[in-house]
């Protein structure tokens, strides 16, 4: 039999231990750490938000290799307009439950580097005030053309403009990708090498069966033609 | 005007009126800092001296948060009761303020012959601590109402129910106090405390356990934080609250905190009893205010630990646990005052002393059979501790383990 409130005492002790810890074991402070990796060793001394003026975080310092904040386009190596991925489904606008995407399609459609041509987003506006970072669009998006960023430092003085990122802000290179998210964006790159190449080895496929067929066809043709003589 | 009673008026405030909120400024400090450590954060570490690079372990974050509060624009809901809207921080500050001045500090400045230099030396202090406090839970409700706001009156409704339930028990405990030193006064009940505090006493203990759990949910104080719940209705009663009138409502709050834990050192610890307390007048006060702060910090760590109840929870744990186990605490020190003044009474004393008041509590307590009083210390606490049991049992509810049908 337990005594009466035991539990709230086994509680207290629980974060008293939490509390007296942390003074002394600095690998439990591990929030204010801006440059750990998940699989690196700890740093000698725990990283802090810079303090100085001048001193700020670079493009691509991330908080963590996990982290996401709000979603940006991706665009392949080139000029950002040549190369971007997306096409101006829509789908995002749709699937976002915040709505806080805003699309205009492009009236023409327009040649790509190694493409055929196609639509893009004359407009692409996200409010970041209103988005909540669920992600969302980046699963939904058949060209994987959406990632999230983990840029953070987004504070503004203008309360309405300052949070609506343009198209502009939101452009994104897929190396600055492989720079924020290593693992995640190598993992994408191979899954879409790979859906092309086995597009590809089908299309070869049906190519083949196609020729096969064709070639049945005319034998089968011919031996009928030679029957009938 | 008479010069003097001017004098002798800002004697009695002045000391109120700065140390109370400068406690509440490093309140708030050690109180982030600590549950940041808690939870393994670091808490506010960046602001310091202004214009320099010293950060002094963000001891400025007072300082700043005020600046911050007071330029901050004040936002007054359309739809909203102006009046009463700029009423309710206000009326929420006051009566904190106020009682204040109920609690036995008496600041010796330069002249040791101003005996009364307590701001409101009352007969019935007690009382009157209660009623005035009593009034808080108006201006929150004022606050809800004025608000127009679904969150800020659900708030106000949940401080309401839940006010006034804890008041119950709140009072009945420190009825106790009264009954064992037979004065509302708070300078009495301390002067009683001079051997024993009461908190050493079975019934005093007791008390002292319903007090501080009721005081936690008088002042909205985690786990009983309902009225503010932030993951359930925003901030409750001041939800459309911004700039500095949440300042206010902010102070109001911490100040009604410290007002009830002073008033719970000197009903149960002793006021400014202590080691040395008679070396220099300034050693009780600082005996008080440690007293203070040490349960200052106990709620901290309590606010750290537990994880707030559901409303019909507290109802319950105040209706069907802290009441009963409170009028059966009244009924057992009864008892037992009765059993010592046979004692006394046994001892060569008279039957009437006690109930007269013309012996004090600690000379019945030195002049009785220590065989007697031990039966009574250890008896009075066994039955206090089944009793609880029994209503802990009785009260909680039976749910069995949930069966899975199909999921492991």
């Amino acid at each position: 039999m337990n005594i009466l409130g035991g539990g709230i005492f086994s509680g207290m002790a629980v974060t008293l231990k939490n509390f007296v810890r942390s003074y002394f074991d600095k690998s439990r402070l591990t929030t204010n750490d801006y440059s750990w990796q998940p699989d690196g060793e700890l740093p000698k001394s725990i990283g802090e938000y810079p303090r100085e003026e001048g001193e700020q975080l670079s493009e691509t310092t991330t908080i963590t290799n996990y982290s996401r904040n709000f979603p940006m386009l991706l665009h392949d190596d080139g000029e950002p307009m040549d190369t971007v991925r997306c096409v101006a489904c829509q789908i995002c606008e749709r699937e976002c439950p915040p709505q806080c995407i805003y699309i205009e399609k492009s009236t023409e459609k327009k040649e790509r580097d190694g493409g055929k041509p196609q639509f893009y987003p004359a407009k692409f506006d996200i409010d970041v005030s209103v988005c909540m970072s669920c992600q969302i669009c980046v699963e939904v998006c058949p060209f994987d053309a959406i990632v999230m960023n983990s840029q953070f430092e987004l504070s503004s003085p203008d309360r309405f403009g300052g949070l609506l990122l343009r198209r502009e802000d939101l452009l994104k290179s897929n190396d600055y990708y492989h720079k924020i998210h290593p693992e995640e964006a190598e993992a994408r790159d191979k899954r879409i090498a790979d859906e092309k190449a086995a597009k590809e080895a089908k299309k070869k496929a049906a190519a083949e069966a196609a020729k096969k067929k064709a070639e049945a066809k005319a034998r089968d043709e011919g031996e009928k033609k030679g029957g009938a003589e | 005007m008479n010069l003097d009673l001017l004098k002798d008026i800002l004697i009695a405030t002045v000391p109120l009126l700065v140390i109370f909120p400068s406690l509440f400024a490093f309140t708030t400090w050690v109180e982030r800092k600590a549950l940041a450590r808690i939870q393994n954060r670091r808490g506010p570490n960046r602001v310091g001296i202004p214009c320099t690079r010293i950060s002094l372990f963000g001891l400025g974050q007072p300082a700043a948060d005020g600046i911050k509060m007071i330029f901050k624009e004040d936002i007054v809901p359309r739809g909203a009761d102006r009046f009463f809207h700029l009423l309710a921080p206000i009326l929420a500050l006051i009566p904190a303020m106020m009682v204040l001045c109920f609690l036995p500090l008496e600041f010796p400045f330069w002249n040791a012959q101003i005996k009364a230099m307590r701001a409101f030396a009352l007969d019935s202090a007690i009382v009157f601590f209660f009623a005035v406090t009593g009034l808080g839970t108006l201006a929150v409700f004022m606050a809800g109402w004025a608000s127009r706001n679904k969150y800020s009156l659900l708030g106000g409704m949940r401080a309401i129910a839940q006010m006034i339930s804890y008041e119950i028990p709140l009072v009945l405990s420190a009825v106790i106090i009264v009954m064992l030193v037979g004065s509302l006064n708070a300078a009495d009940i301390v002067r009683e405390q001079r051997f024993i505090w009461f908190v050493f006493t079975p019934w005093g203990f007791t008390a002292f356990v319903i007090f501080f759990i009721c005081a936690l949910a008088e002042t909205n104080r985690s786990p009983f934080d309902l009225p503010e719940a932030e993951s359930e209705i925003v901030a409750g009663y001041f939800t459309e609250y911004s700039g500095f009138k949440f300042a206010l409502f902010f102070l109001g709050e911490y100040i009604a905190i410290f007002a009830i834990s002073g008033l719970a050192v000197t009903l149960f610890l002793g006021g400014g009893n202590g080691p040395g307390a008679g070396l220099h007048p300034w050693v009780p006060i600082a005996w008080f205010l440690a007293k203070v702060c040490i349960l200052i910090a106990l709620m901290i760590w309590l606010r750290g630990t537990l994880p707030r109840l559901r409303v019909d929870q507290l109802m319950s744990f105040a209706w069907k646990f802290l009441l009963p186990l409170s009028l059966l605490n009244i009924l057992i020190t009864g008892a037992a005052l009765h059993l010592l003044a046979a004692v006394h009474l046994h001892g060569g004393g008279q039957l009437d002393a006690l109930t007269d008041r013309k012996v004090d509590f600690n000379q019945i307590i030195e002049a009785g059979n220590p065989w007697v009083i031990g039966g009574l210390w250890v008896g009075s606490l066994l039955i206090l501790y089944v009793a609880a049991r029994g209503l802990d049992n009785l009260t909680r509810s039976k749910v069995r383990p949930r069966e899975y049908k199909y999921a492991e």
